[in-house]
């Protein structure tokens, strides 16, 4: 059995032309369940990878695999069934909050898990949240929320996040970290996440991937990367990310 | 009608191209050339006719039908330009529904099988059939663009394309076959259609052209949502690339 997911010199041309090459020769594998953070600044293509590997944006160069196997010689709807994309906006479908929790097992003909449904939704802390709400009337924060629960009822191995936590307050944001944590923790599932929060891919991530100069510049295990950075990009990047953090912590 | 009095027409385009002219609006070099164009296509169609249903040979009425197909794909078409080879379902749809309409209108014997039933009556349903192929692609590209979070949302949660696209298409093919019955509502009220205008005009009883633009719009109605629903079933799949990602 090969790593659990490969990236082979994937590359993404923004424009067509020479000279706009989005990232080159991302290299880069995943060997076991863990939860990766990508930090970049933005513009470096790091929510256009994840689309990439979720099997959304097709990549210019390169292959990436899945359990060993390149994406062309799976079924699409299997790939994303393991390895699914959860957007930084999220997208409700029409209807009610329980018909969006509801998706999967519709899509799946599978019976619904209503009693790991509504666990799901009180970690995220919508206990309360009544289901038979329409789902566009929902704010931001809950949208995301539920668009996360409607995803890990899917139970994917390979969680895509987009800046997931962006727009919750910070006890969602919490409860949202907790839930995370807690399926790669119990169910082993892979988190590869985008964020521009330090101190979340501080405290949470077992490895950085760092983005930077059209490339997947640094990938390193958390501790090192945040400890000592092997490029100078890096460290600058970690240096003003710290600041404009520190500042907002003092604010 | 004479000749003068056909002559005597140009004194409507004539109008147009001064009122253009006085007003600025630039668009004379439009009016005569679709002018001409009018003139020119009608009166070949015309001559085209003329040989057909004298001679009277199968084969012929054929051609001219396998050319009214071939020339309303290509327009239709144009309408899904950024799909690959969107041509192909927009032919099959327009061939399928030709051979629906006809067979059940021979079938039944609601028409004689003569060129001249058959060829009219065809060029009716396969213009009425484009036009419907035109306005779904057309509606179909809005829709998959408004929709775009929406069926993105559903592959990710491993929907195969069909289930991803399903509601699209059907919002597509509705929107697509309101024009065909809101004009058959009015019908009568606001416009005169052309064939009962046109047999009229000829010296036909009005009744008698009155059911011949029933026959006509029934046709229509049913043509237009075989050529819809076809078209939706044998499109979908191009708004996705090989591997199942929404094109964009």
């Amino acid at each position: 059995m090969g790593a659990l997911l490969e990236l082979e010199h994937i590359g993404k041309n923004a424009g067509g032309g020479p000279g706009s090459w989005l990232f080159r020769d991302v290299n880069a594998v995943v060997a076991e369940p863990s939860i990766i953070h990508i930090l970049g600044l933005s513009g470096q293509g790091k929510s256009t990878l994840l689309r990439i590997i979720g099997l959304l944006t097709p990549p210019d160069e390169g292959t990436v695999r899945l359990q060993a196997r390149a994406a062309a010689e799976w079924v699409p709807e299997k790939w994303r069934s393991l390895v699914s994309y959860v957007a930084q906006h999220p997208v409700m479908l029409p209807g009610s909050v329980e018909e969006n929790l509801r998706a999967v097992s519709r899509i799946h003909q599978q019976p619904f898990e209503a009693r790991y449904a509504r666990a799901l939704m009180e970690r995220v802390g919508l206990g309360e949240l009544a289901w038979e709400k329409d789902a566009s009337l929902l704010s931001g924060g809950e949208k995301q929320r539920v668009a996360l629960v409607r995803t890990l009822l899917l139970r994917p191995r390979i969680l895509l996040l987009d800046e997931v936590t962006a727009s919750l307050d910070i006890h969602s944001q919490r409860a949202v970290e907790e839930l995370l944590t807690h399926v790669h923790r119990e169910d082993g599932v892979t988190l590869l996440w985008v964020t521009h929060h330090l101190e979340q891919a501080r405290r949470l991530g077992d490895r950085i991937w760092f983005m930077a100069e059209k490339s997947l510049l640094e990938d390193a295990p958390a501790a090192a990367f945040f400890h000592s950075p092997r490029t100078e990009m890096a460290r600058r990047f970690l240096q003003d990310g710290s600041m404009k953090e520190g500042q907002l912590h003092h604010v | 009608m004479s000749d003068w009095a056909l002559w005597l027409t140009l004194v409507f385009v004539l109008i147009a191209v001064l009122l253009s002219l006085w007003q600025r609006i630039g668009l004379e070099r439009e009016i005569v050339i679709s002018t001409a164009r009018t003139a020119v296509q009608l009166f070949a169609i015309g001559y085209v006719l003329q040989f057909v249903f004298h001679t009277d040979h199968p084969a012929l009425i054929l051609l001219l039908i396998l050319m009214m197909i071939g020339v309303a794909s290509w327009n239709a078409a144009r309408r899904g330009k950024d799909l690959p080879a969107v041509i192909w379902p927009v032919a099959v749809t327009l061939s399928a529904t030709e051979l629906f309409t006809m067979a059940l209108l021979l079938g039944l014997r609601i028409i004689a099988p003569t060129p001249q039933y058959l060829v009219p009556l065809s060029g009716m349903i396969i213009g009425n059939s484009m036009i419907v192929c035109g306005l779904f692609l057309s509606h179909m590209k809005r829709e998959v663009e408004a929709s775009r979070g929406e069926i993105e949302t559903l592959l990710c949660l491993g929907a195969n394309i069909r289930q991803a696209i399903q509601d699209v298409l059907k919002r597509s093919v509705k929107s697509s076959l309101i024009p065909t019955f809101d004009t058959m509502k009015t019908l009568g009220l606001v416009q005169l259609p052309g064939t009962m205008t046109g047999m009229i005009i000829a010296g036909a009883n009005p009744l008698e052209a009155v059911r011949y633009q029933i026959l006509i719009m029934f046709t229509f109605s049913a043509s237009a949502v075989v050529s819809a629903v076809l078209l939706s079933l044998l499109s979908y799949k191009r708004w996705f690339t090989d591997q199942k990602m929404l094109r964009g």
